[in-house]
């Protein structure tokens, strides 16, 4: 993204520098705090960061430089060849207890209220390089507490230690230059002008890369002690780029979604709204039994049941007006197995009439993508699509209103009742001799649906998303799934199976069933859970021009 | 190392009480005799000798190292001093502690929505006393914890205020370990 001073890449020559004893080849022109921190040797810093231009305001990172007349910052300092640098010398040490000592002179060591509490640079190094008494007498400097300097985001202004990296986020990353440093010599502070707060699509990131607790998101304030989390790697369900993240999860709760570094995707960022995107996983709207209606009545029961009354109804539809008069629609956000899981259901039933609909909205041409959904490349890829001489989504929804078709089955409704619209789904509902709904949360179309079968959100499940560009990339299970629910992948076997064309399903497993899927699909070849690792890995092949035009992002801004 | 062994002459032992011990169970029968009428007359003539409290008329005073059931400080404007920063809840062993955060207009913006503790599965260790930067919670002398079912053993925090004005011996005791 951000091109510091020394961006990687530009030279290629090789050096040796030797750290600490250590001989270590690295780029030339690399700063060498990078270098230091790449080969396991901490140098604290707080201004430093690797997506961010080099400011050198903290002077944490200060190293001793054979033959150099003074201290020198390492984050500044670009590697050179013969370069003999000590982290560990007395004065060294002598320097960074100064530089403690200084940034905490006004610090209202408030951290039994703070949020950054046990993720704080500045405890971490205070324990670890600075002293355990303070020298002030006068008191601390008073200054903002809970600003409300964005939409999203929160500002401490005693807690400010001016590192300035929320200034370069926005003067580099997300472009608006909302932050600024106002203010001369010991009077400095952030803010910003009245009238352009904080709110940017990335605002939240602030609050990231802040190394203090000056700046925090609104929305994990004062919830959660991070120490009481436990982190799972994942991926952003909201948009098809596919933003690594970490889960923080509290007593089966999503508590906060953080990025997670990949340089391919997402560097270290993510938009506030895909941040945000969670709460759906356990609201009111959240499906937690099956239901089956009869006589305008729609009433609770097992999986078991409600499986059976869908097969039954689909049976009865296939016997009287042939395969040809279901029609299926699948789900973008559905994970890559489980639409291999659903094609296989189709083909069971033998249905052409087979399609998605992919939700769309805005996008930049940074991180947010039009495709509102994680997997629709992944879906297309594994073959959620008409078959010959099928309807497509549009048609397919249609052929509802219109009579044509008598059974729909339809996996995550929102985005397709959007598209029928209030009286589209009055008249389907009418029309079609059942509606089956599988969905993790209600929408209009589950409130008329015939049958539900509750399905089961991102984070319930184990699988792999395709982003926009083709990467295959693994979320894992963090939470455990509402009290008897299924993932959909063993929904459809089961489906299969009762529908009559299929034989009993072993148990659903996602790792295997990627093996099953990367030997039937050439373009997932070699992908597994063991060769996908925590980054994931792209697809084989490249997107077919068709399904390429509709999916094509903008692209990343360099 | 050297040892000191005591021989011991069994077959003397034995003859001096008896083959069934019979002088043995009569010496331990008249201290307990002794002791029962000397407490006897002086419980009725009010000048008792033993050291033995009517439990729950009658309390003793414990000394401020006592460990009793925790606390929490409730300061003179009827507020908790906790600040919900959950240390007491990460140092607690048995996990009996329980805290919601809230957040509140007030200058301390930070206060416990909830804060409950099992007291049934409390062990009096103290480490949530110790691990308290705000003198919140504090070792206070009551054990009186018994309930009628599981979820009565679970003190809430309206049940565990405790004004800091009857609290001063332990808060007292409690400063003395930042010198340590």
């Amino acid at each position: 993204m951000s091109d510091g001073a020394a961006a990687p890449g530009r030279f290629k020559k090789p050096v040796k520098v030797t750290i600490d004893g250590r001989e270590i080849t690295a780029e030339a022109g690399l700063p060498l705090l990078q270098v230091a921190l790449d080969n396991g040797i901490e140098i604290p810093h707080y201004c430093y960061h690797p997506k961010l231009s080099i400011d050198g305001s903290c002077r944490m990172c200060q190293v001793k430089i054979e033959k150099a007349p003074k201290l020198a910052i390492a984050c500044n300092t670009p590697v050179a060849d013969g370069m003999v640098v000590d982290t560990q010398a007395d004065e060294v040490a002598f320097a960074r207890k100064g530089v403690m000592e200084l940034l905490l002179v006004n610090h209202p060591l408030d951290c039994a209220i703070c949020d950054q509490a046990g993720e704080c640079y500045l405890q971490d190094y205070s324990s670890g390089y600075g002293s355990q008494e303070s020298r002030t007498t006068s008191p601390r400097r008073k200054g903002l507490k809970r600003h409300p300097i964005g939409e999203r985001v929160i500002f401490d202004q005693e807690r400010c230690i001016l590192c300035r990296r929320c200034v370069r986020f926005t003067k580099e990353i997300s472009q608006t230059d909302e932050l600024r440093v106002f203010g001369i010599g010991d009077r400095s502070h952030i803010g910003t002008t009245a009238e352009r707060p904080l709110d940017n699509d990335y605002s939240i990131n602030t609050a990231d890369i802040c190394p203090v607790g000056a700046l925090l998101s609104r929305d994990f304030h004062h919830k959660r002690r991070v120490w009481f989390l436990q982190e799972y790697e994942s991926v952003c369900p909201s948009c098809s780029n596919g933003c690594n993240v970490k889960l923080g999860i509290y007593q089966n709760e999503i508590q906060r979604l953080l990025p997670r570094r990949n340089d391919a995707v997402n560097d270290t960022w993510m938009c506030d709204h895909g941040r945000l995107n969670y709460h759906f996983v356990n609201d009111e709207t959240r499906v937690r039994t099956a239901l089956v209606r009869d006589a305008d009545a729609a009433f609770a029961t097992t999986l078991d049941a409600a499986l059976e009354s869908a097969a039954e109804r689909l049976r009865g539809a296939i016997a009287a007006h042939g395969a040809s008069a279901v029609g299926v629609l699948g789900s973008p956000h559905l994970t890559n197995e489980e639409c291999f899981r659903l094609v296989q259901l189709v083909k069971a039933i033998g249905t052409p009439h087979f399609d998605m609909v992919v939700p769309m909205g805005t996008s930049d041409d940074f991180l947010i993508k039009a495709e509102k959904a994680a997997n629709a490349r992944g879906a297309r890829a594994v073959g959620v699509a008409p078959g010959e001489g099928g309807k497509d989504a549009r048609a397919i929804l249609d052929a509802c209103t219109s009579g044509e078709l008598r059974v729909l089955l339809v996996v995550g409704s929102r985005d397709a009742a959007l598209v029928l619209g209030e009286s589209g789904i009055r008249d389907a509902a009418a029309k079609l001799d059942a509606l089956i709904v599988v969905d993790a949360n209600r929408s209009p179309l589950t409130d008329a649906a015939t049958v539900v079968l509750p399905g089961l959100v991102w984070a319930e499940k184990d699988g792999t998303l395709t982003n926009h560009a083709g990467r295959v990339q693994r979320i894992r299970k963090a939470l455990d799934a509402p009290e008897g629910l299924i993932p959909e992948g063993a929904l459809f076997p089961r489906l299969a199976q009762l529908v009559g064309r299929a034989a009993a399903p072993p148990a659903f497993d996602a790792a295997a069933t990627l093996r099953e899927l990367a030997q039937a699909v050439p373009e997932f070849a070699g992908i597994g859970f063991e060769t996908l690792g925590s980054l994931g890995l792209e697809l084989t092949q490249q997107i077919p021009a068709s399904a390429a035009a509709a999916a094509e992002p903008a692209p990343v801004q360099a | 190392m050297a040892t000191n062994v005591v021989k011991v002459d069994r077959a003397a032992l034995k003859k001096a009480g008896g083959a069934f011990g019979i002088r043995a169970l009569l010496v331990g029968l008249s201290v307990t005799s002794r002791h029962f009428f000397r407490n006897l007359f002086g419980w009725i003539i009010g000048k008792p000798q033993v050291f033995t409290v009517m439990f729950p008329e009658q309390d003793i005073a414990k000394p401020p190292s006592f460990r009793g059931m925790p606390v929490l400080v409730q300061m003179d404007n009827g507020k908790e001093r906790c600040v919900a920063c959950g240390l007491c809840e990460w140092a607690c062993p048995v996990d009996c502690i329980h805290i919601v955060p809230g957040e509140t207009e007030d200058a301390i913006e930070r206060y416990p929505k909830i804060f409950d503790i099992d007291m049934g599965r409390c062990m009096y260790c103290g480490l949530c006393e110790e691990a308290c930067p705000e003198e919140a919670i504090v070792m206070s002398s009551r054990i009186e914890i018994s309930a009628f079912s599981r979820a009565g053993t679970i003190w809430h925090k309206s049940d565990l205020l405790v004004p800091v004005d009857e609290l001063p011996r332990r808060l007292d005791y409690v400063r003395l370990g930042y010198q340590r």
